[in-house]
């Protein structure tokens, strides 16, 4: 066994709402709202289900091999050779996935806070504190988010509750302005960004009741749904379809607009923290499963030797991107397909797909 | 040992990280922006001017007692072909970095927004993280650089006092994130809050021995209104009274009626709340729009000498004040409908709630629907209370 420790199951629900929420709470809005417009949250029920379909997905395939990863169970499904190809390409999408979590991160910091600090402190500094957390161990990791998630997802309901002032409920009719195509188009994104649950394949294992895997995913997934909803929702009877759509990171802006009596204003700190602790925690999060399934992959014994060298592999994959424009048509456009269509849905379908048709697997083998 | 010097060595340079001293900025090395106005210049070019805080006379002023010892602003220009390069100009100018943070107003003059628009200068503001989303944008009636070169008797400087004037809630205050939505929307044009240098009042004992000067203040001036982004004519505050009525902003004002026995001596009625619902209706060739305007009042004054505290009294009062309003609304949109052809009232917005798939084809050309459409105002008004008195005092009884 890889890793020692033992999380819970509400640890485990805690460590995927890190997973998911942190980059989508800052840029769903104006993501979805470009093609759906006021019927965006529409998009964020469809793709909450497309979440739940993810979910279920994953947790049913991992407990048809129970104590297995991801990795390991795509050798035992699929025979060495492909298996060991699958591991490889999850092991990128980790890194990759990672690399952009990074860059989001630091160009947020950078734009809407410390101009004159380089991304490349960014990168190394968060880098380092997660790496610091990974070594520690998944239990370690799942604790510190244990005591700070709360605090994030407080904090973010009391700043919605305070723009209420600035809200008007007629922008967001009339409803289904938008045909069922552009709804649709408008939940491609947010459901790859629910798809990354995918990564709880790999730590179901780690689970003290690895049974309750499902209704622990399916938990992460609806508070997640639950609090974009209400995101785009503040955002949208604050500014407007139009306007929502056109800034980069609608809810900080949000939050700037909060001022109650001409005193009770500039609030933006709170998005910088939750921002903060958000991304660490699931930079953490898909660092560990990096470094986790590599170790797997090598056959390795321990993960700890690999820690560092992802680190360095993650920052300078980070450094890859050169501005922001690139990272968001990324994001935009080839992140859909690349995410959902291969590692969040397709190469899980194809496993339970296999599992079955070969009998593989504990249950109904 | 060992331990303890290298936990106190990690201690040590913890501190120092976290003291956080790149890019320090203390308070005194900052310019606190109040206030900035665009104008045009003579070449075309834009200029910029900019409303300074000298936060040294904030506190000297309120210990010494008065004004006029130490100014509590600082007014500068310089012109550039984009805002950016302006505010680079007034770099040089200003020994401190320009902080745009604590903006109030931004205030665009006449003629820039007549010729070229806010388009080119709004963007600055939204896309620079300093700047917040809700200065309130104004057009001043003349150039931008006067207005922001007033001062104020009550408040430190003028740009603050125009930010009050705007909270009150006097006439249409709009902040830069609902200028940029109604910029964008086909269903409204942009209104703005006009402004102007008044002289407002005296401050006596100023000058020892003579008159007191009158002070030149800052003032609304009712409305500015915009085709896309550019001025295209003026509501003045009376008619901004009706298009408010009209938008169904929250409002405070009082309604003047004439009394019913003696329509020579008028009833002073004090808004209390009003709502707006705007209701339209499309029949295939053009859209129709019903107003229905609901409104509460109490009157505060009466000159007539007749007893108004009766049912009676009240119900013609009521009616009054209903026709008064509708007058109102009616001036307000005759002028803006039939003379200047554009929708600040988002009549648009209220028809694509409605009528979605109409909208998706009248949309392109919306100051033309909305041109012809006919718009009938039904306005229902009720005095709640009259005070602390019932029949008016002063008469000899009878």
């Amino acid at each position: 066994m890889l890793e020692q420790g033992k999380i819970d199951s509400k640890q485990a629900i805690l460590l995927l709402i890190s997973l998911v929420l942190p980059t989508a709470i800052l840029t769903a809005p104006a993501i979805t709202v470009k093609q759906a417009a006021q019927d965006a949250w529409l998009s964020i029920i469809v793709a909450t289900m497309a979440g739940l379909l993810i979910a279920a997905l994953v947790t049913g395939l991992s407990l048809r091999f129970p104590g297995k990863t991801l990795l390991e169970y795509a050798e035992e499904i699929l025979g060495r050779l492909p298996g060991k190809m699958v591991g490889l390409l999850y092991i990128w999408w980790f890194l990759h996935g990672n690399a952009l979590i990074l860059d989001e991160y630091a160009s947020f910091l950078c734009s809407a806070l410390m101009p004159d600090t380089p991304v490349i402190v960014f990168f190394v500094f968060v880098t380092v504190v997660a790496a610091l957390a990974v070594y520690s161990g998944l239990e370690v990791l799942s604790r510190f988010n244990q005591l700070f998630l709360p605090l994030v997802l407080g904090l973010l309901l009391v700043v919605f509750l305070l723009a209420a002032k600035d809200m008007e409920v007629t922008r967001l009719l009339p409803v289904f302005d938008k045909d069922a195509a552009a709804i649709l188009k408008g939940a491609v994104i947010p459901a790859s960004w629910f798809g990354e649950i995918v990564i709880f394949a790999l730590l179901i294992p780690f689970l003290d009741r690895a049974e309750e895997a499902p209704r622990v995913a399916v938990t992460a997934i609806l508070i997640c749904g639950l609090y974009l909803l209400i995101c785009i929702l503040v955002v949208v009877m604050i500014f407007g379809p139009h306007v929502s759509a056109r800034w980069i990171f609608p809810t900080f802006n949000t939050i700037r607009v909060v001022s109650i009596a001409n005193f009770l204003e500039r609030l933006e700190s709170i998005a910088i923290a939750v921002w903060m602790f958000g991304g660490f925690a699931k930079i953490g999060i898909f660092y560990y499963a990096a470094a986790l399934s590599s170790a797997q992959w090598l056959g390795l014994k321990d993960y700890r030797p690999l820690v560092a060298p992802v680190g360095v592999v993650l920052v300078a994959l980070a450094a890859l991107c050169r501005n922001i424009v690139e990272l968001l048509n990324f994001l935009a456009t080839a992140w859909p397909p690349y995410a959902l269509g291969l590692f969040e849905a397709g190469i899980p379908l194809l496993l339970l797909v296999v599992a079955r048709a070969r009998g593989k697997g504990g249950r109904g083998a | 040992m060992k331990k303890r010097i290298a936990a106190l060595l990690l201690i040590t340079f913890v501190i120092i990280l976290a003291g956080g001293c790149w890019s320090r900025v203390e308070l005194t090395e900052l310019a606190i922006v109040l206030g900035a106005g665009v104008d045009l210049a003579e070449d075309g070019r834009i200029l910029l001017t900019l409303q300074i805080a000298r936060p040294g006379a904030f506190t000297a002023g309120s210990e010494g007692g008065g004004r006029g010892k130490e100014a509590a602003s600082w007014v500068i220009s310089a012109e550039g072909r984009t805002v950016p390069e302006a505010e680079r100009f007034l770099a040089m100018k200003i020994p401190r970095h320009i902080y745009w943070g604590h903006c109030i107003i931004l205030v665009l003059g006449e003629e820039l927004a007549r010729r070229e628009g806010t388009g080119i200068v709004t963007n600055f503001y939204q896309r620079e993280r300093e700047p917040r989303e809700n200065i309130y944008v104004l057009v001043a009636r003349g150039r931008a650089r006067d207005f922001l070169e007033t001062y104020s008797s009550l408040e430190r400087t003028s740009a603050q006092a125009a930010g009050f004037l705007e909270r009150m809630k006097t006439g249409y205050t709009v902040q830069l994130r609902e200028l940029a939505e109604m910029l964008v929307s086909r269903g409204i044009q942009p209104a703005v809050t006009a402004v102007e240098v008044t002289e407002a009042g005296t401050m006596p004992g100023q000058v020892p021995g003579g008159p007191p000067p009158p002070q030149k203040e800052v003032g609304v001036a009712g409305t500015a209104v915009f085709k896309q982004d550019k001025l295209i004519g003026w509501l003045d505050p009376w008619e901004t009274r009706g298009f408010l009525w009209l938008k169904g902003e929250i409002m405070k004002g009082v309604i003047i009626v004439p009394g019913p026995e003696q329509p020579e001596k008028l009833v002073s009625i004090r808004i209390r709340r009003g709502k707006t619902k705007i209701i339209p209706e499309y029949n295939g060739e053009y859209p129709r729009f019903l107003v229905k305007i609901q409104v509460e009042g109490d009157m505060v004054e009466q000159q007539t000498r007749e007893n108004l505290a009766t049912p009676e009294k009240i119900k013609l009062l009521e009616e009054e004040m209903a026709s008064e309003i509708k007058a109102r609304a009616e001036a307000a949109l005759d002028k803006v409908q039939g003379e200047y052809g554009v929708d600040i009232f988002g009549f648009g917005e209220a028809f694509h709630r409605k009528y979605k798939k109409e909208w998706r084809k009248l949309k392109y050309h919306w100051d033309e629907e909305f041109s012809r459409a006919e718009v009938e105002i039904a306005v229902d008004a009720q005095i709640r209370e009259i005070g602390l008195l019932t029949r008016r005092a002063g008469i000899p009884e009878e």
